[in-house]
């Protein structure tokens, strides 16, 4: 397969026009250009995929593995001993079950996700580098804490392109503000981008509206569709001259790329984001009817509409996991917020044939210790946690990696953040250490020079 | 219960004080361990103890701190004081009702009256850890001595140069040294006409006008260095210097309005720090100085009470920062919001990230943990005063800020034209109810709260009352007897004796370990620095961190200076200038830079203007293959990096080149019109209050004015009138027009109220509501408020060519400079180039031309009455707003 850099893109468009160059135009001939040099068309995998797209639900503030999917009898039996780091070990308030053909354990904060556990891969050897919230979720996105690298969902975008061109190939709803670098490009091309749909804020109100009014500045009060496409194609003959005149300007080829998605996303967005044609039956699934999970809920229909539609990355944050205090009754709330939703998707992905080759992420930047933070809370842990894959090719209710028998560290099979990067890239059929970028004179990658494919949890 | 009784601000939270080793008498002793321990057993432990297991309401009583700490309401024990002392307030079935099924017998009670009274001896202590740090002394005194950073600049030799004819200035010499290295060239001079736009971008954030480029482009011909100097010197005189100069100080600052998180409450009276960081930078106070008062305002000494309320101003800086008031824990508030302070004053002037090592040595400075713990004893002994000062009703805050603290009246009567101001009928109208609610609450019944039926309305009840009790304190609380406003700032205060900190075991506040003596880190100190008994030591601090002989003030602070002029830091992490921080790319530049700085008497506008001055400063930014390939990141300056305009510069150069912008500052801000309140849905005005005082109008005029609402107040100047439109009106229009809006108001136009897009003053003054930002903001990498920002980001998404294309607010100012066209010119090709030398400085280029004239054509179609005409003009007007060109400096 062939793998654009900027410069390629430069050079087999001419003077250095970006692909929209051609947007405009109606001839077969520049629709042929533009499918071999939009940097967004779709592009064959390195091998045949499991994959094709990712609905990545990230919680946010570091659920705990040993109350939801790390199942440690010792910890119970060890109750109010000394923890190996010191504190006194603290029991799960929740009972664990086996579920499903397979008996995974899980425990009764996700019943509802616990009824596809034969779909589900638990990952219970997750590590990574940072102790810190932000360090972790940003090492999460983007494989290093340290400097601004295109995140997870830049790259699959990159390597994939998307199959629908009137939507961003990636989409990040409700992220938490003033994080825009983990669903950043860095120095990928803008367009690989996350467009963030709803801010962290705004949370509520973008599951209130039920139409694409939720999406700002979508429509123009006055101008009609030609007219507005007359402006449009103004615009960029300006932006192509400046470009002309700047000869490299990614900055410039940013606002190029921007304004053709934006144009076409005035038809697409309001319909994607209306699900008033829903059946009740549907939003009943999901909890989006109302309640306390109405809010995710309607996040992950619209994920899987998003899905539907062609998007290639979807990501769906559910924060708020920190419970240093009164883990009992707040992570509780938490799941309870998403379980149902989570359930739903699962489910309305299987109605719809989608599960196969959609892969499902769950997880947080890292987990809670097993010992005791105030009585009634956990303090973080990022040496050992658990995350969870389903549907996309990866094995159904089966278990993958351990940690030590109070869930302190991975022991078994550790799958640190680069190796989890490295075996969602290659369920998408893309090979770590070939995708990569040229960038000042170096090749990067996601993985840097790290990452192991965890080729047990492939189906 | 959020109801807080106490009308004080914050408390400490004991920790210091558990440090005092308690010699109990053996009285003490034997009535603690006849009259309270066996009680405590029997009674609490099952539901309130670590052994048990069990700690409802996150309240533990096993030993004497975890007591003193308390749970989500505070501590349970205040010795000496039993009105704040939750436990007593329990027994004796106040707020609370404990045990819950019966109440204790009165000699049981009596003897935990006196018990408290006594100052509640207690040998329960527990064994406190010493903590060791891994960071030895001499890895400290290794790090001081050989890490750049710590090491105070010296002036650097100017280095030679081969090509002498180039460099204007020694800024020049160090950077063509380092070209001439690496055997590249620096890049020509930049077309005459791109110098003035980056000049006044640069230095006011705001586009020349035509004829000030043609007035510059005329002197540039005969003396470039001249032409440059006339400019800079006028600029700096501009007030409109200070709004743009100030904002880059607000982002690092993380300046906002409200609390952030999820309960946000506002800061109605945040923007008075705001005009007071404006103003600095217009009088280009000695940069040493305006830390100094940021830090200790409060302690500085003064001559005025002018200069006082400054300094007491300038301290809100402490306070500002995002809070999480729906904080159970009243100790980790107050340990979040030391941490906050720490954080806060160390990245920001220091380029240092102390507030790593809270829990644990820094694991890569040389920062053990108790350096941490030297400097929150530093803070500790400050109260901050960030929400409502109470009524003579009593504190109370909004519902859900469990966590509130008072104001700083000022010294000088300064009001907001927003400040409430009530006539004494009005007065005593408030008053009245406020004395009604507050009987209804004290004949709500105190037993049988929790469980039943009745219990549950019960408490219903008193939510409601205390909900609307804080609203109407919240009216009292602003104005004195006489009805008229009082001028009220956030800020710190010093509080009694100062008392060092304890240090935190993996900085968790229930593992206190060994007491910490005041201090700096130590890393940061070539000399130890004394702070007196008697002191704080934050007056040291702020006297340490605004030294000459400071290695990091200076340096963090030019480095910034260079980066808004230039495009990028000669450090990059601009806000980490440690180990983890990146090198310098040119570092005797940066000590060249910081020598000059304070030599100048820290004046900020000089180093604007050396910067401005340099050969460096006016080099084109065109782009060269070879050049690319060997320093793609621009590491060397061999070219001006083209630059993204910043979201204020965008919005207000769109209002300057339509002729709209009102340059008049406008005094408070939306915010201060509010007044203290939860924000909520986007929203600063509570849903219930606009109900009620629809349905108050609705019987005939309101009986109250309410802080949200205009009133018949005048609006931000004159030219911010919200403007009647049909349809979707706007939120303020609603209160104007003094319609019911009960049932009009609709979430989005509530969720636009703080988008303010019928504003015309500068983006400066724009809310800054957390996690709420304009949209207009927001849209262009607004820097979040939640975090300190020193460098934003400049992104390039469909979510901005939305914004450009459909945005009410621009769509507006392209009408606007669509009309200004048009009174100047009725011919099509003039008023063309007309839009053009408007936007982007210069006539249209051919290609542009003929792109214009194309657009004209297919746009305005064969109709060609005036109203089509002035269609096309405003559409064309509105690509040119739209276009990169615009939001570019070059």
């Amino acid at each position: 397969m062939t793998m654009f850099s900027r410069r390629q893109i430069l050079q087999s468009t001419g003077a250095g026009f970006g692909y929209v160059a051609f947007a405009g135009m109606s001839t077969a001939k520049a629709a042929q250009e533009k499918s071999s040099t939009n940097p967004l068309a779709p592009k064959s995998p390195h091998f045949e995929p499991r994959a094709k797209r990712v609905i990545f639900l990230c919680m946010q503030g570091g659920p705990s593995h040993v109350d939801t999917f790390d199942y440690k009898p010792q910890l119970t039996k060890d109750h109010d001993k000394r923890g190996k780091y010191g504190g006194s070990l603290l029991k799960s308030p929740w009972e664990f079950r086996q579920r499903g053909d397979s008996g995974l354990w899980i425990s009764d904060l996700f019943p509802n996700v616990a009824d596809h556990a034969d779909d589900m891969t638990l990952i219970r050897s997750m590590q990574c580098d940072q102790p810190v919230h932000p360090n972790a979720m940003t090492q999460m996105h983007t494989g290093t804490a340290q400097f601004i690298r295109p995140s997870l969902g830049a790259w699959t975008l990159y390597g994939l392109g998307t199959e629908n061109d009137s939507l961003p190939g990636f989409v990040s709803l409700s992220p938490p503000s003033g994080r825009s670098g983990n669903y950043g490009s860095a120095f990928l091309p803008a367009i690989y981008g996350g467009a963030k749909i709803g801010r962290g804020g705004r949370t509520a109100r973008l599951a209130r509206g039920g139409s694409g009014e939720s999406v700002p500045d979508i429509k123009n009060p006055t101008l009609s569709k030609s007219q507005q496409r007359t402006q449009v194609d103004f615009i960029q003959a300006l932006n192509r001259e400046k470009l002309r005149r700047d000869k490299v300007q990614p900055g410039v080829e940013g606002v190029i790329e921007s304004y053709e998605l934006a144009f076409r996303m005035q038809d697409a967005m309001p319909e994607l984001m209306d699900t008033s044609k829903e059946s009740a039956k549907t939003l009943a699934m999901y909890g989006a009817d109302g309640g306390p999970t109405e809010n995710f809920g309607k996040q992950c229909l619209l994920a899987r509409r998003f899905a539907e539609a062609g998007v290639r990355f979807i990501e769906v944050t559910h924060g708020n996991w920190d419970q240093h205090f009164n883990l009992s009754t707040d992570h509780a709330t938490r799941a309870e917020e998403c379980d149902k939703p989570i359930a739903g998707l699962l489910e309305d992905l299987k109605q719809r044939d989608m599960l196969k080759d959609t892969l499902v992420i769950w997880g947080g930047e890292f987990g809670r210790t097993p010992d005791a933070q105030g009585g009634d809370g956990r303090n973080h842990n990022n040496k050992g946690y658990t995350t969870w894959m389903a549907g996309g090719g990866v094995k159904g209710g089966f278990s993958y990696g351990a940690t030590d028998e109070h869930g302190y560290e991975s022991v078994e099979n550790k799958c640190h953040i680069h190796d989890w990067h490295a075996t969602i890239l290659h369920l998408l059929g893309l090979d770590h250490e070939q995708l990569t970028y040229r960038y000042a004179g170096r090749d990067f990658r996601l993985t840097d020079v790290h990452g192991n494919v965890a080729k047990e949890i492939i189906a | 219960m959020t109801f807080n009784r106490i009308a004080v601000a914050l408390l400490m939270t004991g920790l210091a004080t558990q440090a005092i080793a308690q010699d109990l008498s053996r009285e003490q002793l034997l009535f603690f361990e006849t009259k309270i321990r066996p009680v405590l057993v029997r009674e609490c432990y099952g539901c309130h103890s670590n052994k048990a297991g069990n700690v409802r309401g996150g309240l533990r009583l096993d030993t004497r701190e975890l007591t003193h700490i308390g749970g989500r309401t505070g501590p349970a024990v205040v010795s000496g004081n039993l009105e704040e002392s939750w436990l007593y307030n329990a027994i004796t079935h106040q707020d609370f009702v404990m045990p819950p099924k019966r109440k204790l017998p009165q000699s049981v009670i009596n003897d935990f009256r006196k018990w408290i009274e006594m100052g509640a001896p207690d040998p329960r202590q527990t064994d406190v850890a010493e903590i060791r740090s891994s960071i030895s002394k001499e890895d400290v005194e290794r790090a001081r001595e050989s890490f750049w950073a710590y090491k105070k600049p010296t002036r650097p030799q100017s280095p030679a140069v081969d090509d002498a004819a180039w460099p204007r200035t020694d800024i020049d010499r160090f950077i063509l040294a380092k070209l001439e290295q690496a055997e590249l060239q620096p890049a020509s001079d930049a077309e005459a006409y791109k110098v003035p736009r980056r000049l006044c971008f640069d230095l006011i954030g705001l586009p020349p006008t035509p004829e000030q480029v043609n007035y510059f482009t005329k002197q540039w011909k005969t003396d470039p260095d001249h032409a440059i100097e006339f400019v800079v010197d006028r600029l700096l005189k501009k007030k409109q210097f200070g709004e743009r100069w100030g904002r880059h100080w607000l982002d690092v600052v993380r300046y906002a309005e409200s609390t952030g998180h999820e309960y946000n409450y506002t800061y109605p009276h945040a923007w008075r720090y705001r005009d007071y960081v404006i103003d600095s930078f217009n009088a280009d106070k000695p940069f040493n100085r305006f830390v100094q008062e940021q830090l200790a305002g409060d302690l500085l000494p003064v001559k005025t009470d002018e200069q006082w309320a400054e300094n007491l101003t300038a301290t809100t800086f402490l306070a500002i920062g995002p809070k999480n008031v729906n904080e159970l824990n009243r100790a980790l508030f107050e340990a979040d919001l030391i941490d906050e302070q720490i954080d806060a004053t160390t990245r920001v002037f220091l380029g240092q990230s102390v507030a790593c090592a809270r829990c644990h040595d820094h694991k890569f400075d040389a920062i053990p943990q108790t350096d941490y713990y030297a400097l929150a004893g530093v803070f500790q002994n400050a109260t901050t005063y960030f929400s409502n000062p109470p009524s003579e009703f009593g504190q109370f805050s909004g519902l859900q800020a469990r966590r509130s603290s008072s104001l700083i009246i000022l010294p000088i009567d300064d009001p907001s034209p927003y400040d409430t101001r009530y006539s004494s009928k009005e007065l005593n109208d408030l008053k009245r109810q406020a004395a009604e609610k507050t009987q209804e609450l004290n004949r709500l019944p105190r037993t049988g709260v929790m469980g039943s039926n009745e219990g549950r309305d019960i408490l219903r009840q008193r939510i409601r009352l205390t909900d609307e009790m804080s609203r109407l304190s919240a009216k009292l609380s602003v104005v004195g007897e006489d009805g008229k406003p009082r001028s009220y700032t956030m800020g710190v205060q010093e509080q009694g004796s100062p008392m060092n900190a304890q240090l935190l075991e993996r900085g968790e506040i229930d593992q206190p370990g060994q007491t910490v003596k005041r201090g700096f880190p130590q890393v940061l100190c070539s000399t130890p620095v004394k702070i007196k008994e008697r002191s704080s030591g934050r007056l040291e601090l702020a006297r340490f961190i605004g030294s000459d002989d400071n290695p990091l003030t200076a340096r963090v602070m030019v480095n910034r200076i260079w980066q808004h002029m230039i495009g990028h830091g000669i450090v990059r992490s601009t806000e980490d200038f440690g180990v983890t921080g990146q090198f310098p790319s040119h570092p005797e530049l940066l000590d060249y830079l910081a020598v000059q700085f304070v030599e100048s008497g820290w004046s900020v506008k000089s180093l604007v203007k050396e910067i401005a001055m340099s050969r460096v400063y006016r080099m084109n930014s065109t782009f060269n293959q070879d050049d690319h390939q060997y320093d793609s990141d621009n590491a060397l300056i061999w070219r001006a990096n083209p630059r993204r305009l910043d979201a204020e510069a965008i919005r207000d150069a769109m209002l300057s080149v339509s002729g709209q912008l009102e340059y008049e500052r406008p005094r408070g801000s939306e915010v201060a019109k509010a007044g203290y309140t939860r924000v909520q849905g986007g929203s600063l005005v509570n849903a219930r209050v606009m109900a009620q005082n629809a349905t108050g109008q609705a019987r005939g005029g309101g009986r109250m004015r309410f802080n949200g609402q205009a009133g018949g107040r005048s609006q931000f100047g004159d030219g911010n009138r919200p403007v009647q439109r049909q349809g979707q009106g706007g939120f303020q229009s609603r209160f104007q027009g003094r319609q019911s809006f009960a049932d009009q108001s609709t979430d989005q136009s509530r969720a636009n109220q703080l988008d303010m897009e019928d504003a015309k003053f500068r983006s400066v003054y724009l809310p800054v509501v957390r996690d709420e930002e304009p949209r207009s903001l927001a849209v262009f990498d607004f820097a979040d408020s939640n975090a300190i920002v020193g460098t934003r980001e400049s992104s390039h998404t469909a979510d901005q060519s939305l914004y450009m294309l459909n945005n009410r607010f621009v769509i507006g100012q392209s009408a606007a400079l669509a009309q200004r066209i048009t009174n100047e010119s009725s011919n099509t090709r003039e008023q063309i180039e007309r839009a053009f030398v408007l936007t982007y400085g210069r006539p249209p280029t051919s290609g542009e031309w003929s792109a214009a004239l194309t657009f004209v054509h297919d746009f305005g179609g064969t109709i060609s009455t005036a109203s089509r005409q002035q269609e096309t003009l405003q559409a064309l007007c509105q690509s040119l707003f739209a276009s990169a060109e615009f939001r570019y400096v070059d």
